[in-house]
């Protein structure tokens, strides 16, 4: 242990020297990790906004409930209180043809003139009815079955479609780290097994010497963690880029979907991908060692 | 220090190198190993160190059975041996004070104390001004010192010089062995191989083993 202190500048040293005797493979290399790490990167990212989407709408879930014609005022207001007392329903507020009449002009805004030409009010009546996601077909079947009610409407479709969307995204997450663990881990060990190939009379004589196996393969572990970190860095430094260069692009254009902070998704990335890459330099550097594991 | 009994080394391609080889050195002992070429000098060292183990027959090095010592205790008991070998094994792309240093990392000696020691052995050995020369820039005989240098910094309990002698004129050669026998001391044995039995033929106080196609013969001359 006393030794490994020492011998610290000694290692950095070598680990240079390990990298340099073969510079080439090794700037590949790292620009190979880097790249399937940026890639896993785009994927982590991508599945981090659609979940976001995906909680955002479920907040927002709601159907709308049409009221049949020639009901009463009181009629209405019971059928809202008996609607929010099912199960899965959150809340439920009844929107007359006024209000409904006025959310359209504020869509509308300068073409709201339209609603003009209409002589009587056009829209109709609804209960808005807030609901858990989950519960949507029970709520639907619910409301549409209850006397007073014409038909039902509802967003299930863009949310399903979101939902697979995000889950497919996940999938592919998993996928792409499995790939980047293992490509991290073949090109790795391979860097570090011709590391030590090049550097065989050495290490025969280290072993000559009475050198621990922990004190010659030490360097060998340096590099690796060395190069992948790199690899790591690279790519989250390229990710926030691309997410600076959306976020900017995107600008206040699309208003209503709120993005994750752009900061939370660079601050993830800088710690995830440099994280998983040290993680992998570790390993493939000691598969890599396994190599020279003999008498 | 170094006990054999009955050992005896065949090679894998059947070669038999060592033939029922009985030995006793003491700590401090001066040996002198000699025969002709390929009759098993470095065989012989290689087994002291570990490098081979015996095919029949038990060996003890420092107190340590060869034998029944796994991979971690041999590089246990190389740690005290200071070995200097045939074809010096330097490291290349390194200056002769790093390749110096190189041997004593992994002892738990601090870094200061480390480079003073192997400077002042490097200086002891007439390299001085080399010290931070390339190795593969360095003469035979000033390559062979810093092998030398490499052995006695790490302060070993057993030297080990293969054929230290071989390729020196006469007047190096006489200088080399003088060299590694200033080394030795009550806790110091040092072993060295060599072909030129005329170099050491007034020696009076060393242990000479005699190596005849494996088998070998001990002469203990102390006045
Ligand atoms: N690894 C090996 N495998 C097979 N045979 C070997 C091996 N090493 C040495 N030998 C053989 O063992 C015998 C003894 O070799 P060794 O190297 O011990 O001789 P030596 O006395 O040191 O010779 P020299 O004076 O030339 O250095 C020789 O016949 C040699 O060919
Ligand atoms: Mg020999």
């Amino acid at each position: 242990m006393r030794s490994f202190l020492f011998n610290f500048g000694y290692f950095i040293k070598e680990s240079g020297r390990v990298i340099r005797l073969n510079l080439m493979s090794n700037i590949f290399s790292v620009l190979g990790t880097g790249l399937i790490l940026f890639l896993l990167g785009i994927v982590i990212t991508g599945t981090d906004i659609g979940n976001r989407l995906v909680i955002m709408l479920n907040e927002e879930a709601e159907v709308n409930g049409y009221f049949s014609e020639n009901i009463t005022a009181e009629e209405r207001e019971a059928l809202a209180d008996k609607i929010g007392s099912m199960d899965g329903v959150r809340s439920t507020r009844i929107v007359d043809e006024d209000e409904a009449k006025r959310r359209m002009e504020d869509i509308l805004g300068e073409e709201a003139k339209i609603l003009e030409l209409f002589d009587e009010n056009p829209f109709e009546a609804f209960i808005e009815i807030r609901i858990d996601i989950d519960a949507t077909d029970y709520v639907i079947d619910g409301v549409k079955n209850s006397p007073g009610i014409e038909y039902v409407r509802d967003n299930r479709e863009v949310l399903e479609k979101i939902q697979d969307i995000t889950y497919a995204l996940k999938i592919l997450g998993y996928l792409m780290m499995a790939a980047v663990g293992i490509t991290t881990l073949i090109i790795l060990s391979h860097m570090i097994r011709q590391g030590i190939y090049n550097n065989k009379d050495q290490i025969n004589t280290l072993r000559l010497l009475g050198s621990p196996g922990t004190f010659i393969s030490f360097p060998y572990i340096l590099t690796g963690l060395f190069l992948t970190l790199l690899g790591g860095i690279l790519a989250a430094l390229s990710i926030s880029f691309i997410i600076n260069g959306a976020y900017n692009g995107i600008g206040g254009t699309i208003p209503f979907i709120s993005l994750p902070p752009r900061e939370e998704l660079i601050n993830k990335m800088f710690i995830l991908l440099p994280g998983l890459s040290m993680a992998l330099g570790l390993l493939g550097s000691l598969f890599g060692l396994s190599s020279i594991r003999e008498k | 220090m170094i006990v054999s009994k009955n050992v005896s080394l065949i090679y894998s391609d059947k070669t038999q190198a060592l033939v029922d080889v009985n030995l006793d050195i003491s700590p401090g002992e001066l040996v002198y190993i000699t025969g002709p070429s390929g009759s098993g000098k470095t065989s012989l060292l290689k087994l002291i160190m570990g490098i081979e183990s015996p095919t029949t027959g038990t060996l003890s090095v420092l107190g340590k059975s060869i034998n029944d010592s796994g991979m971690m205790g041999i590089r246990k008991i190389r740690r005290s041996i200071g070995p200097v070998f045939q074809e010096f094994k330097l490291i290349e792309g390194r200056t002769s004070l790093e390749n110096v240093m190189i041997g004593m990392r992994f002892l738990g000696i601090k870094p200061k104390q480390m480079k003073a020691v192997a400077n002042e052995t490097l200086e002891n050995v007439g390299l001085g001004h080399k010290k931070l020369s390339k190795v593969e820039n360095l003469s035979w005989g000033e390559s062979q010192r810093v092998a030398i240098a490499r052995a006695v910094a790490r302060k070993p309990s057993l030297i080990l010089a293969d054929e230290p002698t071989g390729n020196l004129d006469y007047d190096n050669a006489i200088n080399i062995l003088k060299l590694l026998k200033s080394f030795r001391n009550d806790n110091t044995t040092v072993i060295i191989t060599t072909h030129a039995t005329h170099l050491i033929k007034d020696e009076q106080e060393a242990t000479f083993i005699r190596v005849d196609n494996g088998r070998i013969t001990i002469e203990r001359r102390y006045r």
